[in-house]
């Protein structure tokens, strides 16, 4: 078959040379993959011969058996918003919150960070370029990295938890904005611009209707993830209902952690269900 | 009269050192319906969008009305840009827009930026955007959404979006590249009447040959970035074409399919149509 080729001047097609067994490129690839995982395995130390699972079965049942009492007032101290069932919609209201900050200094943000605004000259080029590693570092440290060193700046509590939320968010928004106005039909602006309209009333009448869709999806897809991750941030110190649940935990109230997984997995499925619902009625 | 627009040493290069322009000087006058043509490539968008800058020139000027062009302000700019209307191959509507936003977005030359966004459109906006629908047959279909329209109207709607600005020049890039032969016809029948009746200078570039002998007054040919013909569209003949096109070239028709004899006859229309008096 290869003097086809060869008696043609051609080249001859590397399937002809190589079958798929005996390419040592193959082999050589799935060697190294197994010995990555075989030093990734012996350096990790999985050690299973702590596991108990006769102490693992009680607690698990335990996580079942719910405590009730969090989910009312136990003392004349308490109110509605410090049981679990408040405790959940304040922290709803966390990731919302947290949100609505993100979107609004994420919107001008991203206009500053879309190449095909930014063109023209060596300044906004340069308010381009900063604007995007701006929105990659925010959007590069962790969450819950965020909201610890957050912790440190407002103390323990929902202030640390909402601004580290919207924090990182402003760098996801950022990007995914920016990337939708550089997607945009370059046509409209390009013939409004030939109309004698200023830069801003380009944006205004050219770009802005072609970008609210996108816009408001990423937007809910945000608020989703936002209110998702909410119930964590407690954990490192950011409020809400992570902060009850991380304490029933340490104090190995099993009974009560259970309930507040379950209200939490209610919750994250009825934002999962309402944001789908959402987004599809809007495309 | 001094020439509307005057075009001196024109040149184009792109950063990657294509010369899309080389050298191009030009007059057009007013009232002159010229049509540009050429292979792609040969720099017909380039020179249209130096015109009003959208493409900024390497060098030469460019001037309107008077007013140089190139050595403009950006303010200065867009006052002269609101007096150049122009229309594209692809429409450029804002497609998510209704018809009448996208008309009505044509005056925002006239607009100061904070009344673009504070305030409702004047009362003699409103109603010259209905006029200028009117104009081009669309006024029913105002208030649909631009992509809800035919390709035809769509070029039609950008017509009176462009009619908006009260142009003395009207720029056109292929405006009917993405049009059927009947569709054709009917864009330019519309470019020609604002022509005719409101005097504004037509700039237009097209890929048939017919036609550009059917509405142009004036041809001007380019072949990589400078000007291989100019003159009255009946002066080109095949070898001229050939010229134009290169060897391989054959001129092929738009629309209806003539006999030889319909065919001289439609000519003998255009020469009238071109110099009135020549017959009489």
């Amino acid at each position: 078959m290869a003097e086809y080729f060869t008696a043609r001047g051609l080249p001859v097609p590397p399937e002809l040379r190589r079958t798929p067994l005996t390419d040592w490129r193959r082999w050589s690839l799935i060697g190294l993959t197994l010995a990555v995982l075989y030093v990734g395995v012996r350096l990790l130390d999985i050690d299973l011969s702590r596991a108990n699972p006769d102490y693992a079965g009680t607690r698990i049942l335990s996580l079942l058996q719910w405590d009730l009492s969090i989910l009312t007032p136990q003392n004349e101290f308490e109110t509605f918003w410090d049981t679990a069932g408040g405790l959940m919609i304040i922290t709803i209201f966390l990731g919302v919150v947290a949100t609505a900050i993100s979107i609004v200094f994420a919107l001008p943000l991203a206009f500053l960070g879309a190449r095909n605004i930014m063109t023209g000259n060596a300044v906004a080029t340069g308010i381009y370029g900063a604007v995007r590693v701006l929105f990659t570092v925010m959007r590069s440290i962790d969450v819950l990295i965020v909201v610890i060193i957050f912790s440190v700046i407002f103390g323990l509590g929902s202030a640390a938890g909402v601004f580290g939320l919207a924090f990182h968010n402003v760098g996801v928004l950022g990007k995914l904005y920016s990337e939708a106005i550089e997607g945009i039909d370059p046509g409209p602006p390009e013939a409004i611009t030939a109309t004698g309209a200023t830069r801003f009333q380009v944006v205004w009448a050219a770009v802005l209707p072609q970008i609210v869709n996108p816009f408001v999806s990423f937007s809910i897809y945000r608020l989703d993830a936002n209110v998702r991750l909410a119930p964590v941030l407690g954990f490192v110190g950011g409020g809400g209902i992570g902060q009850f649940l991380f304490q029933t935990i340490n104090l190995f109230q099993y009974n009560k952690a259970g309930l507040i997984i379950f209200l939490i997995v209610i919750t994250v499925a009825l934002m999962d269900f309402a944001s789908a619902q959402i987004r599809k009625r809007l495309v | 009269m001094p020439a509307l627009l005057e075009i001196r040493d024109l040149v184009k290069v792109y950063p990657r050192g294509t010369r899309a322009i080389d050298g191009i000087s030009l007059d057009i006058r007013r009232g002159e319906f010229v049509v540009l043509i050429g292979l792609s490539g040969s720099g017909k968008s380039t020179l249209l969008r130096c015109i009003n800058r959208l493409v900024e020139p390497t060098s030469g000027k460019v001037i309107f009305d008077g007013t140089d062009v190139t050595l403009a302000s950006s303010r200065d700019l867009r006052r002269i840009r609101r007096r150049i209307g122009m229309i594209f191959q692809q429409f450029n509507l804002v497609k998510r827009s209704s018809v009448f936003a996208n008309v009505l977005a044509g005056r925002l030359g006239y607009r100061s930026p904070w009344r673009t966004i504070a305030s409702k459109p004047s009362r003699e906006d409103v109603a010259l955007a209905f006029e200028n629908l009117e104009r081009v047959s669309i006024l029913e279909k105002a208030y649909v959404r631009a992509d809800a329209l035919s390709g035809g109207q769509q070029q039609r709607v950008g017509i009176a979006r462009a009619l908006m600005q009260e142009p003395q020049l009207m720029l056109a890039d292929e405006p009917v590249a993405s049009l059927d032969p009947a569709t054709s016809h009917s864009v330019l029948r519309y470019l020609e009447e604002i022509n005719k009746t409101d005097g504004i200078t037509v700039i237009c570039s097209l890929h048939f040959l017919s036609l550009a002998r059917r509405y142009a007054t004036r041809v001007i040919a380019l072949k990589a970035g400078r000007v291989a013909f100019d003159g009255k569209p009946l002066e080109i003949d095949e070898h001229r074409f050939k010229e134009i096109y290169g060897e391989d070239a054959v001129e092929v028709e738009i629309g209806v399919t003539r006999t030889a004899e319909e065919k001289r006859a439609a000519d003998a229309a255009v020469v009238e149509r071109l110099d009135p008096a020549a017959d009489r």
